[in-house]
């Protein structure tokens, strides 16, 4: 009975998104010609690649009942050591070494970077027991610290062909970073659906102290899944890098609480164990059709955040309405 | 226990073979003779300065021509006299100019020029020189010669630098009011919000004309 209950509520949230993402869709339809258009299509796919990245990995937190402020700073770490190993390599003049790294290689190196990144922050959680807001708010302030002393404020351009090709390539007639968060996508939805991790996820943002008594090490869990997000930011950290050709020690500000905007609108409550990955990829894409909409409106970027807190604080409103019932 | 073995073994030969397939260690003191020599921007500023500078600056536009060509065909006088390496509506144009100061402040002087039926106020800049007007108003250095954005900047940086210190202070300890002055230097103009109100220069070449 509880399960039905919360599948219709889990759908119904779907339900809204969708209902908000077509008559977003079709409000910007009308008003600029230029939105239904293959180009433009694409476009917003390239963007919101990042966001689902990102979001993907918030949404397993927030299932557990936690956040992660830090996932912006963490991209833009990952980012950095991915282009920095990929350009420079590492140089031990002591030793008279130069440690060099393939692309494979500082691909490996940003997202093993990531994972350790979150898995500090889940150490922090709880070993010591601090709020997950206070624990991720210190990691941002440290990997934002971290990236720029690797960069010493300056960015790191120039980074080749084939790295360029992970932000801007084409496969198959899809955009590259697509097929990367198609990927990110279903893994997330086979471990939330398929396996016991995904089933301790929900339980144990459901009851925490359910999950304990059920015998679940729910520690080792919440390891995983802040280990997971951390990669994750790493990988949209990449993508990020490689668009732009560039690493830039400021890259991924602010992308912490877009990525909690889609995990809210997409209908994951904020109090865990209620919400899926697809709900999380129906916020996403809202941000950032509402993004793209925004600027071929030629909205002012001031009025742009208006609007996008008020969508999210609805979102939120409409959360805790749905809490109630 | 053996499968253990089996599973940890696995492990132990995927980690390896990804660590073979991304990192590679040689000698550093190997590589540094391989290394390309970095990109000395003082010194190709140095060669610019003594070989096609002096020649562009000679061609410079004066003030006033450049007023007429605007006025009959903006565009044409745009593609002709402007250039930018950049994206958006900034251009930049060597121009010359000679005029009599109005007014000397710490960070510029102002001199009335141009057309003697539309005279303008020109700003010369003379302390805070940044950016890349010089670079791109004298059209002599190519974007496609360069892989990288930094070497560009540095060109800036140091064609500025030669201006702040070699160029400015003689000037700048001898200009004062009502002085006769001939400057040319790189001035900035909107293509798309076109205004010669509140001109400003960034001189490459100033003098006191004697009286």
């Amino acid at each position: 009975m509880i399960a039905i209950q919360r599948n219709n509520t889990i759908n119904l949230a779907r339900l809204q998104s969708v209902i908000a993402l077509v008559v977003l869709c079709t409000i910007i339809a009308i008003l600029s010609d230029k939105f239904l258009t293959m180009d433009n299509g694409w476009n917003v796919l390239r963007q919101i690649a990042v966001n689902i990245c990102i979001s993907v990995g918030m949404t397993l937190i927030v299932l557990t009942a936690g956040i992660d402020l830090s996932v912006g700073s963490i991209l833009a770490l990952c980012g950095a050591i991915t282009a920095g190993l990929s350009k420079n390599g590492i140089k031990l003049p002591s030793a008279d070494l130069f440690i060099g790294f393939t692309l494979l290689g500082a691909l490996l190196g940003g997202i093993i970077v990531g994972s350790l990144l979150g898995w500090f922050n889940g150490f922090v959680i709880t070993k010591f027991k601090v709020p997950p807001f206070v624990g991720t708010l210190a990691m941002l302030t440290i990997a934002r610290g971290l990236t720029m002393l690797w960069t010493q404020g300056h960015p790191i351009s120039n980074l080749g062909a084939p790295f360029a090709t992970i932000g801007t390539g084409w496969l198959l007639g899809i955009p590259v970073p697509v097929w990367i968060a198609g990927v990110v996508v279903l893994l997330a939805i086979f471990i939330t659906r398929q396996t016991r991790l995904g089933r301790y996820i929900y339980a144990i943002g459901g009851n925490e102290n359910a999950a304990i008594l059920s015998g679940i090490n729910i520690n080792k869990v919440k390891l995983i899944v802040y280990s997971i997000a951390g990669a994750l930011a790493a990988v949209g950290g990449i993508m990020v890098t490689s668009r732009l050709d560039s690493a830039q020690p400021n890259a991924g500000t602010g992308y912490e609480l877009d990525a909690i905007a889609a995990v809210v609108i997409g209908g994951t409550s904020l109090s865990g164990g209620k919400g899926s990955i697809g709900g999380t990829v129906m916020g996403a894409v809202i941000i950032g059709v509402l993004n793209n909409g925004l600027v071929l409106l030629n909205v002012s970027p001031f009025w742009q955040q208006v609007v996008k807190g008020a969508v999210i604080l609805i979102a939120v409103i409409i959360d805790k309405g749905g809490n109630k019932k | 226990m053996a499968r253990k073995i089996v599973k940890y073994g696995l492990i132990t030969i995927v980690i390896g073979l990804l660590a073979y397939k991304s990192v590679f260690i040689v000698k550093l003191s190997e590589l540094q003779t391989v290394e390309p020599k970095a990109f000395d921007a003082p010194a190709f500023v140095q060669k610019l300065w003594d070989g096609k500078l002096p020649a562009r600056l000679d061609s410079a536009i004066t003030l006033d021509a450049l007023q007429a060509a605007l006025k009959s065909n903006r565009g044409a006088a745009f593609n002709t006299y402007f250039n930018s390496m950049s994206i958006g509506n900034l251009r930049y144009g060597l121009v010359k100019l000679t005029g009599k100061v109005l007014s000397v402040s710490d960070d510029d002087i102002t001199v009335l020029a141009g057309n003697s039926n539309e005279p303008l106020t020109v700003k010369v800049i003379t302390e805070y020189v940044y950016g890349n007007a010089i670079r791109d108003a004298s059209r002599l250095v190519d974007i496609k010669d360069f892989v990288n954005t930094a070497d560009l900047n540095n060109i800036s940086e140091a064609l500025n630098k030669r201006v702040r210190n070699v160029v400015l202070p003689p000037f700048k300890a001898k200009v004062k009011k009502d002085d006769n002055v001939s400057v040319i230097g790189a001035l900035e103009l909107n293509e798309a919000h076109f205004s010669l109100n509140d001109l400003e220069i960034i001189p490459v070449q100033c003098k006191i004309i004697q009286q």
